[in-house]
C-alpha cells in the first residue's frame, strides 16, 4: 500500500462518514422534537389513567432513583388529597424499568403501570402483563415483597422472569413507596421536595 | 461467513429466482446458519418473531439497495466499516422515524429494531451479493433474504410459543404450558436444531434437484 493509497482510503472513509453523519443529524433534527412532544403527551395521558377520578394532579417534587430523574404528584379530589402518584425506576436484567405507581392517601397501592423498559423481548416484557400488575392493587408497602411461590399476600414472581419481577417489585415500587413515606412524614428534609401547604396533615 | 457467491450473469438473473433462493436454498437460518443469535433470542413468541422478521426484511432490502448504489465509491479495503455505517444508519433512521411517527408500532417493535445492527446476515448479504451486483438484483436479493429470515423466525416461534406457553400470538390455545423450556434460551437451541435438521432432511429427500448448486 502506497502513501497515495492511504490518503485515498482516508478521504474516502471520511467523506462517506460525514455524509452518513449529516443524514442522521437531519433525521434526528426532524424527529426528536416530535418524539419529545409525544413522550410528554403520553406521560400526561398515563397520569390521567393512573387516577381517572382526579380533579387535579399536582407535582409535589422530583427524586432520583438510580440517578434518574423522576417526579411525584399529589392527586386531589374535592379539594382534599385523594392519593399520590410516583414515578420510579427499577434496575432490571438489561435496562431500567420505568414505572408509575398510584396510591391512595394511606399509601396503599391503587395500581401500577410499566411506562418503558428494554428487558428481554418475549420474556422480561411479561412484567407488562395485567396478571402481574394487578397483584399490586391494595398492597401496602410492607406487603410489596417478591416471593416465588403462589401467594395473594405478597407479589408472585413470573416464572423465568425473576430478575425483572424483582426489579419492578422491590427495587422499583417498594423503594418509591418508602421514599414517599419518608417525604410525607418529614417533607422538609427531602431532596428538593416542595411542601404543599397543609394538604396532607 | 461462507465464501459462496451466486454468480449469475446479470442479464439472465431472474428476480423470482433470487427471492426463492433467499427463502429456500440460502435460507439465512436453516441453510447458511448465520444470525442464529436473534433467531433464538426473539422467537419465544409468534408476534416477536414476526415483528423481528418484518424489521429485518426492511433493513436488509434498504441496505442492499444502498450498498449496490454506492458500490463503485467504496474502496475495497474499507468496505466493512462503510457497510456497518450504512447498516447502523438505516437502523437509526428506522428507529427514530418510527418513534416519532408510528408510536403504536414502535412500542411493539422498538425493542427489536436496534438489535438489527449486530446481525451477521445483513452484513453478509451486503458483502456477498450487493457489493458485486446492480441495484435491482440486490434489491430482490434483499427481499428474498428478508422473507427467508421472516419465514424461519415465524416457523421457529410458532413451535416455541405453542409448546412453551400453549398460546399463539398471545391467544391461549392449550390451557397449560406443555414445555416451558421451549420459551427459554435452551429451548431456542432445541427448536432451531430440530427444525434445521427437518428442513435439511426435506431438502435431501425431495428438493435435491431444485436446489441451486454452487
Amino acid at each position: 500500500m502506497t502513501p497515495k493509497d492511504i490518503i485515498k482510503i482516508t478521504i474516502n472513509l471520511v467523506i462517506i462518514y460525514i455524509i452518513g453523519g449529516l443524514i442522521l443529524a437531519g433525521v434526528y433534527a426532524k424527529t426528536s422534537p416530535v418524539i419529545y412532544q409525544k413522550n410528554e403527551q403520553e406521560k400526561q395521558e398515563a397520569l390521567k389513567k393512573m387516577a381517572p377520578e382526579a380533579e387535579a394532579i399536582d407535582k409535589l417534587g422530583d427524586w432520583y432513583p438510580h440517578e434518574k430523574h423522576a417526579e411525584y404528584y399529589v392527586v386531589k379530589k374535592g379539594g382534599d388529597t385523594a392519593g399520590y402518584i410516583i414515578q420510579t425506576f427499577g434496575k432490571g436484567y438489561s435496562s431500567y424499568i420505568n414505572i408509575l405507581v398510584a396510591t391512595d392517601k394511606d399509601l396503599k397501592i391503587e395500581k401500577i403501570e410499566i411506562l418503558s423498559h428494554a428487558e428481554t423481548p418475549g420474556l422480561g416484557d411479561e412484567i407488562e402483563k395485567p396478571s402481574f400488575k394487578e397483584q399490586f392493587k391494595g398492597k401496602d408497602p410492607e406487603h410489596v415483597r417478591l416471593v416465588k411461590t403462589e401467594t395473594t399476600e405478597y407479589i408472585q414472581a413470573i416464572t423465568g422472569v425473576t430478575i425483572s419481577s424483582r426489579a419492578v417489585t422491590e427495587d422499583g415500587v417498594r423503594r418509591a413507596l418508602e421514599f414517599l413515606k419518608g417525604q410525607l412524614l418529614s417533607p422538609q428534609t427531602g431532596n428538593r421536595a416542595r411542601h404543599e401547604g397543609g394538604s396532607h396533615e | 461467513m461462507s465464501e459462496e457467491v451466486i454468480k449469475l450473469p446479470e442479464e439472465k438473473v431472474r428476480y423470482r429466482d433470487l427471492i426463492i433462493n433467499g427463502i429456500v436454498a440460502e435460507n439465512t437460518i436453516f441453510k447458511l446458519a448465520i444470525s442464529l443469535c436473534p433467531a433464538i433470542a426473539v422467537t419465544n413468541s409468534l408476534r416477536n418473531g414476526f415483528l423481528m422478521g418484518i424489521a429485518v426484511l426492511f433493513v436488509q432490502t434498504m441496505v442492499n439497495i444502498t450498498v449496490a448504489a454506492f458500490r463503485r465509491f467504496i474502496h475495497p479495503r474499507i468496505r466493512l466499516p462503510i457497510f456497518m455505517l450504512i447498516i447502523s444508519g438505516w437502523v437509526s433512521v428506522a428507529d427514530m422515524t418510527m418513534a416519532a411517527f408510528a408510536r403504536e408500532a414502535y412500542k411493539q417493535m422498538g425493542l427489536y429494531i436496534q438489535l438489527i445492527v449486530a446481525f451477521a446476515s445483513i452484513l453478509a448479504r451486503a458483502e456477498m451479493f450487493a457489493s458485486k451486483n446492480r441495484i435491482a438484483p440486490s434489491m430482490f436479493d434483499g427481499i428474498g433474504m428478508g422473507l427467508g429470515f421472516l419465514f424461519a423466525l415465524v416457523v421457529i416461534s410458532f413451535f416455541r410459543e405453542l409448546l412453551g406457553r400453549g398460546s399463539l400470538w398471545g391467544l391461549q390455545i392449550i390451557p397449560t404450558k406443555p414445555l416451558l423450556i421451549m420459551i427459554l434460551p435452551a429451548g431456542g437451541f432445541l427448536a432451531v436444531g430440530i427444525l434445521m435438521a427437518f428442513f435439511n432432511w426435506i431438502d435431501a429427500r425431495y428438493l435435491k434437484k431444485r436446489t441451486v448448486h454452487h
